[in-house]
């Protein structure tokens, strides 16, 4: 990774949550939602132009397009949820910018299916972040199984409480407490699915997938 | 005016010994229709790859490939607009979801201002007939239909030559020669210089200007498509030429024919050929052995099925009996549900009326994949879909390690199937990196690895050139004699002519006719083999050319 | 397809954002019940029956549950009604309940409306003018699912009839899932190189590349776009200068009735009818010119 990356993602990590920190400073608990819709509309613009900026061959571009249509497509598997563990995996093997790309876009493309709404730029951040993360962390991912396990359940709990925060903040307009812990409650069989099937998916795609995606890269000098 | 000059040309892929072209000399004239044919792996996709700079394989290159695209004199290089592209697979060189996106993807890359792209596009779709479809997912279309598109998509760049490779070998018969036609319309009415490498020479080799000829790397032959057929009567490559050409190479020596005459190319010509030399031998006829009464293995009665509640059915009383140890074919026309057909004798769907019986026994009886092991197999249209591992002999490995649980004698019964069906250099293949006869032949080894006595078959000769789909018939003969059933559903009239024991047509929703090949084709006029077609008039019955020849030559 | 639709993407993107800041972030009451009866209106105009009915049958009970479990959760207010478990529920909790619910429903209605307004196509213009790489990368991926799901069923009804998994044992239905999972991932990457090789047949990645759409930008498009941002300035101006402020806690004020506030309220109400002008000035176009025929 080159010097001005490695400083510009730092900023980037620093950045965000001091901006979200300053958004609770200063608009209190009630335009908190906000600050964080501002954070998540500007991360989401400075990866895209920085995507853009980028110069990554064509088949790059579409071997993401795969992987995003195919978490897209996986989202429709009932009750389970393989689509963060395939956007770890991308990351793994294609870096943090292609990462947040494939988590951004793929949130976005499935919700044209299920339904697009106030969440849409809350998942593309999230999802987005997500993927990284996991381009960020790739090389002990690929080496370490339990890493990977821990990671995988770790995102999909992080994933599920940042959004059930936003649930409460829209409905109440500020951080309602005891809405929170409701919500947690009642979400709590969905989180913890969620975390387990993650890390399942993770730990029985990461190398099948991994395979296939090295071997493009390898036949085709991507 | 030569418009493409290709001098020495000698290619070699990294980390192979041999050349994939081997000191290539030819000229293109502007204009020109060339048809480029070989058996798969002749390195007639390289050479057409090499002349599209843009698609150049990686490797070692020696010689020279000039362009003369403006008649200002040759020129090493071509931009990608003057050389346009069609690919074998109509789905896979679609990149947009839209078709007038998708239209538009080449002049947005050549930068032209949206007005002028504007007024191209709706040119080129409406010159194509693509105006009904404009607005449509390129995903709804057909595969004609997304072949057509691909080619309006090159099309409307305005290229000054044209290289198709295989572009129909993914089609039925029907919407493969509608391609041609367009291709063939466009060279004739534009003066674009078309290049197309097939296997389907039945219709173009009337159609070509010269013929280039490729064995092992080598041109072997570039010249006229009347002098071709003389001067390659021993290669194996004669095997898919023209009905016609091989009839009138089988014949020539019983005529007297007057000096120059030109080999006929065409049904019509092959007609007129026959009917002035042999019409003394008019009426006489294929002896046909029918085949005794077996014992039926696959019956199905009255089968109705519909995907959904809502939609229509597309069986709608079907049936069907299949004999031991029979080949049995099934034709009809695209999209008519043949493929339904086979996924529901399989299994593979389920019939909401009427049932299927497998050696007396239905279908739902068989529990838990008996019906799949030591029983019946199924190989679909894209043999990928057999195939989940990362290497040929993994793939084998685990479908006998689900079969036999952990057998020791896995690695000799691989190795005994293997030798049969000619496939052990494969075993370390990734299956991807196999062509498309090479695939099969894997597929058909995995499928018998579960030692089937009846094999489903759907369109196995799609995309094969000649000499894998002769190697295909024998290998099919051969499973045959040691007890096989088959039950093969294919759009290839020649293929089915040659190798079926009886043929069934398919039509709305059922068969509507079933008999042995020669009474099969010969009854039909239209739907029937370009042999038959040609000698109708002297030989009633008569519908492959070996037969064709035969009774000429009155040995049958 | 709506009138409405058939206007320009950058059009109709305006017109989302026009209608969608005020609701999310002015809490009046005249605005929020503006913003649901717009949304109600225009889903009901571009909507069958079949979905609209379904439609109701989800957020009518939402609209409820979301009003009736503000009171539980919130004990502010200063007109408590009755004491639950030593809690109070209050009045303005539960106005505050009902004004959240119209918020979130119409913006749920709106997005819903907007889904279909603002279709993939549109998307991928959008993105396509600054992002090009990107709008490339989302119609790829659009072309790529429908594959993806073909695929997917023919592999698995292949490996289906292979046998190899018994259909009984549920460890190896999960084992066939994930061999014909990655089987068709492998799949997919080789189409993708294909299409790669297409492109760049087609001249992909040289410079200077220009984007071409089927939408233009008609005087009407010009019109509306005006209009919205017109109305929209004009409520904005409402809410930054505090004419529209109406508080719930501790007790409800009165609805702000300043001129300012009236003008805000009009505006507003205009955003959230242009779709509908749009859609009925069609509608009795049409009506006009059959009967001249």
């Amino acid at each position: 990774m080159k010097a001005k990356q490695i400083i510009s993602y730092a900023i980037l990590l620093l950045l965000v949550p001091a901006a979200i920190v300053l958004g609770f400073l200063i608009f209190g608990s009630g335009g908190f939602i906000y600050s964080i819709l501002a954070v998540s509309v500007l991360v989401c613009a400075a990866f895209f132009l920085s995507f853009e900026k980028s110069s990554h061959k064509s088949g790059v571009i579409l071997i993401l397009a795969v992987m995003v249509a195919l978490s897209v497509a996986s989202r429709f598997i009932p009750y389970v949820n393989p689509m963060s563990a395939l956007i770890i995996i991308t990351a793994m093997y294609f870096g943090a910018q292609a990462g947040f790309i494939t988590g951004a876009m793929s949130a976005l493309v499935s919700n044209f299916f299920f339904s697009q709404g106030p969440w849409t730029p809350f998942q593309m951040f999230a999802w987005g972040t997500i993927g990284f993360i996991a381009g960020l962390l790739c090389k002990p991912l690929k080496k370490s199984k339990i890493l990977l396990a821990l990671f995988g359940a770790f995102s999909g709990i992080v994933f599920s409480l940042f959004m059930d925060v936003l649930t409460v903040l829209w409905q109440d307009g500020y951080f309602n407490a005891s809405r929170y812990l409701a919500v947690l409650y009642t979400a709590l069989p969905f989180t913890a699915l969620y975390a387990v099937t993650n890390t399942v998916f993770l730990l029985l795609l990461s190398r099948p997938i991994g395979n296939k995606l090295d071997r493009i890269k390898t036949k085709y000098g991507l | 005016m030569e418009i493409l000059q290709i001098k020495d040309l000698s290619f070699t892929y990294p980390n192979t010994d041999s050349p994939a072209a081997d000191g290539i000399n030819m000229t293109v004239n502007q204009g020109e229709f060339i048809l480029v044919c070989g058996a798969s792996g002749c390195g007639k996709t390289t050479l057409l790859r090499l002349i599209k700079k843009e698609l150049s394989p990686a490797g070692n290159l020696k010689g020279e490939i000039l362009y003369n695209l403006d008649a200002k004199g040759f020129k090493e290089t071509a931009s990608a607009f003057d050389v346009g592209f069609v690919f074998q697979n109509p789905d896979s060189q679609i990149v947009t979801d839209s078709v007038w996106h998708e239209l538009a993807f080449g002049l947005e890359n050549m930068g032209i201002p949206s007005d002028t792209v504007r007024r191209r596009v709706g040119e080129m779709a409406s010159y194509f007939g693509i105006n009904e479809w404009y607005h449509s997912k390129t995903d709804s279309l057909s595969g004609g239909q997304k072949q057509i598109l691909n080619l309006a998509s090159v099309m409307v760049m305005d290229p000054k030559i044209l290289i198709l490779d295989e572009p129909t070998s993914q089609l039925d018969p029907i919407t493969a020669s509608e391609f041609i036609k367009t291709v063939y319309s466009l060279n004739r009415e534009f003066g674009i210089t078309v290049i197309i490498a097939e296997h389907r020479l039945e219709e173009l080799f009337p159609l070509a200007d010269r013929v280039a000829v490729m064995d092992g790397g080598n041109l072997i032959f570039y010249g006229s498509p009347e002098k071709a057929c003389g001067a390659l009567k021993d290669n194996p490559i004669f095997e898919g030429f023209p009905s016609a050409v091989k009839i009138f190479e089988g014949t020539k020596d019983l005529t007297e024919l007057p000096e120059g005459y030109q080999c006929p190319l065409t049904v019509r010509d092959c007609k007129k050929y026959l009917n002035a030399n042999f019409s003394h031998l008019s009426g006489k006829e294929v002896k046909v052995i029918s085949p005794e009464p077996a014992n039926p293995v696959i019956e199905a009665e009255n089968l109705y099925f519909r995907y959904d509640k809502n939609l229509p059915d597309i069986l709608r009383s079907m049936s069907i009996s299949v004999c031991e140890n029979e080949i049995m074919g099934i034709l009809g026309g695209n999209g008519a549900g043949k493929t339904t057909a086979l996924n529901v004798i399989a299994g593979a769907e389920m019939p909401y009326r009427g049932h299927v019986k497998i050696y007396g026994k239905k279908i739902k009886d068989f529990k838990n994949n008996s019906l799949y092991r030591n029983m019946l197999a199924y190989l679909p249209q894209d043999p990928q879909c057999i195939f989940v591992k990362n290497k040929v002999s993994e793939d084998f490995e685990a479908a006998l390690a689900a079969l036999n649980g952990k057998n020791q004698n896995i690695g000799s019964e691989i190795e005994r199937i293997s030798e049969e069906l000619g496939i052990s250099h494969l075993q370390n293949m990734h299956p991807y990196d196999l062509s498309g006869g090479e695939l099969q032949k894997c597929a058909v080894a995995k499928l018998m690895l579960t030692d089937p006595k009846i094999m489903l078959l759907d369109e196995p000769t799609k995309g094969l050139d000649a000499v894998s789909k002769n190697k295909l018939i024998s290998l099919l003969r051969k499973l045959r004699s040691k007890g096989m059933t088959f039950l093969i559903v294919t759009h290839d009239i020649e293929f089915a002519a040659g190798i079926c024991d009886r043929c069934a047509m398919f039509f709305d929703g059922g068969i509507i006719s079933q008999s042995a090949p020669n009474e099969f084709f010969s009854s039909n006029r239209f739907y029937t083999t370009s042999s038959h077609r040609a000698c109708r008039d002297i030989f009633p019955n008569a519908i492959l050319t070996d037969e064709v020849i035969g009774l000429c030559r009155g040995n049958v | 397809m709506s009138a409405y639709s058939k206007l320009h993407p950058l059009t109709c993107l305006v017109g989302y954002l026009c209608i969608l800041i005020p609701a999310m972030f002015i809490k009046n009451p005249v605005i929020q019940l503006t913003s649901l009866l717009g949304s109600v209106l225009f889903l009901s105009v571009i909507c069958d029956r079949k979905t609209i009915g379904s439609d109701l049958g989800f957020y009518i009970p939402l609209f409820v549950l979301m009003a009736v479990t503000n009171p539980l959760f919130s004990h502010n207010g200063a007109t408590p009604l009755f004491f639950m478990n030593g809690n109070p529920v209050t009045l303005e909790a539960v106005i505050y309940g009902i004004f959240m619910s119209v918020m979130i429903t119409s913006v749920l209605l709106w997005c819903k409306c907007y889904g279909i307004i603002i279709n993939s196509d549109k998307i991928v213009y959008l993105f396509g003018k600054s992002l090009p790489k990107l709008s490339l990368l989302l119609s790829a991926a659009l072309k790529f699912i429908p594959e993806l799901k073909r695929r997917f069923r023919l592999t698995s009804s292949a490996q289906k009839t292979l046998g190899q998994y018994s259909t009984e044992s549920y460890t190896d239905r999960i084992k066939r899932m994930c061999g014909v999972f990655s089987s068709v991932i492998g799949w997919s990457l080789e189409n993708a190189v294909e299409k790669n090789n297409s492109m760049k047949a087609r001249g992909y990645g040289m410079p200077g590349r220009s984007n071409y759409s089927i939408f233009k930008m008609t005087a009407a498009d010009k019109t509306i776009s005006v209009l919205y941002i017109a109305c929209l300035s004009l409520t904005l101006a409402g809410a930054f200068t505090g004419k529209l402020y109406f508080s719930y806690y501790p007790t409800v004020s009165g609805i702000p009735d300043s001129p300012l506030a009236l003008a805000s309220y009009f505006s507003y109400f205009v955003c959230a009818m242009i779709p509908i002008i749009v859609e009925s000035e069609e509608a009795i176009r049409w009506k006009y010119y059959r009967s001249k025929i």
